[in-house]
């Protein structure tokens, strides 16, 4: 149950460059999390490539990070009280 | 019978034979929600599932419980009642505790998770193993703890203080995107100070005693207070803490609870994730919680819940919750509906066992159904049947189904109502049709069929049913 995980660079979801460390295994080297940035998806190195490699992750959950400042905001804000 | 908290009530799970300890080593993706999902797959019986050697923790440290209520039996438990309870027993018991709300409070100042306290270096991983339930979840998340908020117009109302579960998504270490939507008490209160222009403070309690997370998932009223419902439903004083930085109160019992606050006027991507519609949400902008401090036991059970197609254990603590709240207040108006089953996808379909007082009586009952505040969002299908058809057996609801209703006089459909958006026939999202289809025997004025000669029990069946149920314990 080892750290194998290549891809700790492009995001699986929306292929952005934008990935850091999340966080590591409390117990040293058993795995390292990932987080995009730009699209906040996160994913375990120990998880299945479908989960961790952007060209194994499924076409239909895929995002572009150029939709993403037009997604409805759910609640939207309400204007402030004068 | 009151359980103080998570532990006691893993313990009874324990002795009545309804807890499975799993020791061998597993990794949090995908075993934990499998193991999950295997479970709700093969039983309605099933128990829960505590998991203390995870890929990356400590054995014995990181330690998760899964479907904690996800069967009738532990749900039974949960209320204090054998485990061998029949559903409609459980459902007359429930709605008969309802009956004793508002039940007291006992306010405590030693609570078990004041035992460590985090303001510096917070990192939620490291504390519990989190994991990703379904394998297109946009990460890891939170969807069984009670979040904690009051409305900031009038802060100091026990009442107006809400306890809801939402999901939560685990975005950073310290960091949370939250789900409040607009029709929620805690929606209410962040449209309230995002109005002030402040932060809304929520305290997050996880690792809870059953019956508060049953409570929680309860449509009260704005100013009805989920702790009075709890004593209630368990029917004994329920037990809170207040937690230091908001001053909000929290269960005494929980494993973990986190301080915070959803900060003003910010919106993030969250989502998608695989909801109680057996369909992943889409992706939204929504809040997001900054944590500011975390208090817990030393070595805290990761309590959490495993949700997508129905039955999961979501299935298992909302089902009386609605139906109970769905017969009340159809019960109110009309006395003749003896039963209601709306466990099936939160409500999207319900099963109403009603006395028909004249003919056509039975279709206004399920009309009324779909406009009662639970019915704007649910209620799509709602099927009509007699008094004396259990509405929790679906043999007997698929018996009447096939021989009292006729699809010609029997069905009616109702163009364009709103339902919850999560509804994926809905077309627009949050439009449907929806449909009463009225299994009930004719009545005068309306006589049709062929209905006089009824198969009865033989007699003396009452009380072989007696006989045979003591012989079988
Ligand atoms: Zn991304």
């Amino acid at each position: 149950m080892n750290d194998t995980t290549v891809n700790d660079t492009i995001c699986p979801r929306c292929d952005a460059e934008n990935v850091r460390v999340l966080t590591t295994s409390p117990v040293p080297g058993r795995w390292t999390m990932y987080v995009c940035d730009t699209c906040i998806y996160s994913w375990r190195s120990t998880e299945p490539r479908s989960a961790t490699d952007p060209l194994a992750y499924p076409a239909e959950f895929k995002i572009d990070p150029a939709d993403i400042p037009s997604i409805p905001a759910i609640p939207t804000v309400p204007p402030r009280r004068r | 019978m009151a359980y103080a908290d998570l532990r006691e009530f893993l313990a009874t799970l324990d002795r009545d034979g309804q807890l499975l300890r799993y020791s061998d080593p597993v990794n949090p993706e995908p075993d934990l929600a499998a193991a999950a999902r295997a479970t709700a797959n093969l039983t309605d019986r099933g128990p829960a599932l505590l998991f203390d050697d995870i890929n990356g923790y400590e054995p014995g440290k990181g330690r998760v419980a899964l479907n904690t209520v996800g069967s009738w039996p532990n749900h039974a438990l949960m209320l204090g009642l054998d485990k061998n309870t029949t559903v409609k027993d459980q459902f007359f018991e429930f709605a008969g505790r309802w009956d004793a709300f508002p039940g007291p409070i006992e306010r405590r100042d030693d609570a078990p998770w004041q035992e460590v306290t985090l303001t510096e270096g917070i990192d939620l991983f490291q504390l519990l193993p989190l994991f990703r339930l379904n394998s297109y979840d946009v990460g890891c998340y939170i969807d069984k703890a009670a979040v904690i908020s009051r409305d900031p117009d009038d802060p100091d109302n026990f009442g107006k203080q809400n306890v809801g579960i939402y999901r939560i998504q685990v975005k950073d270490k310290d960091r949370l995107g939250i789900q409040p939507l607009a029709a929620h008490d805690i929606g209410l209160h962040l449209q309230r100070a995002e109005e002030r222009g402040e932060n809304l403070p929520v305290a997050i309690a996880l690792g809870n005693e059953p019956v508060i997370t049953t409570v929680a998932g309860m449509p009260l009223a704005y100013d009805q207070s989920e702790y009075e419902m709890a004593a209630a439903i368990q029917g004994a004083p329920y037990r809170i803490t207040k937690a230091p930085v908001t001053g909000f109160d929290v269960p005494w019992g929980s494993e973990v609870v986190i301080e915070g606050e959803i900060i003003a006027g910010e919106r993030e991507i969250e989502g998608p994730f695989g909801e109680f519609t057996g369909h992943y949400s889409g992706a939204r902008r929504q809040p997001v919680i900054k944590i500011h401090r975390v208090m817990h036991r030393r070595n805290p059970i990761f309590e959490h819940l495993y949700l997508g197609m129905p039955w999961t254990e979501m299935d298992y603590t909302l089902a009386l919750n609605t139906s109970v709240l769905l017969y009340r207040q159809l019960k109110a108006e009309f006395p003749e509906v003896a039963a209601v089953n709306a466990m099936y996808t939160q409500g999207l379909l319900g099963i109403i066992s009603v006395k028909q007082r004249f003919g056509g009586f039975a279709k206004a009952v399920g009309m009324r159904a779909m406009t009662v505040p639970h019915g704007l969002a649910y209620c799509k299908v709602i099927i009509l049947v007699d008094e004396d058809v259990d509405p929790f057996n679906l043999a007997q609801v698929m018996w009447a189904l096939s021989v009292h209703y006729h699809p010609l006089h029997d069905t009616v459909t109702i163009p364009n109502l709103s339902v919850l958006a999560l509804d994926p026939s809905s077309d627009p999202a949050g439009i449907t049709h929806k449909v009463v289809l009225d299994a009930t025997t004719p009545v005068a004025p309306e006589e049709r069929g062929h209905y006089s000669q009824v198969v009865g029990n033989p007699e003396g069946t009452a009380d072989w049913e007696n006989i045979i149920k003591g012989l079988l314990k």
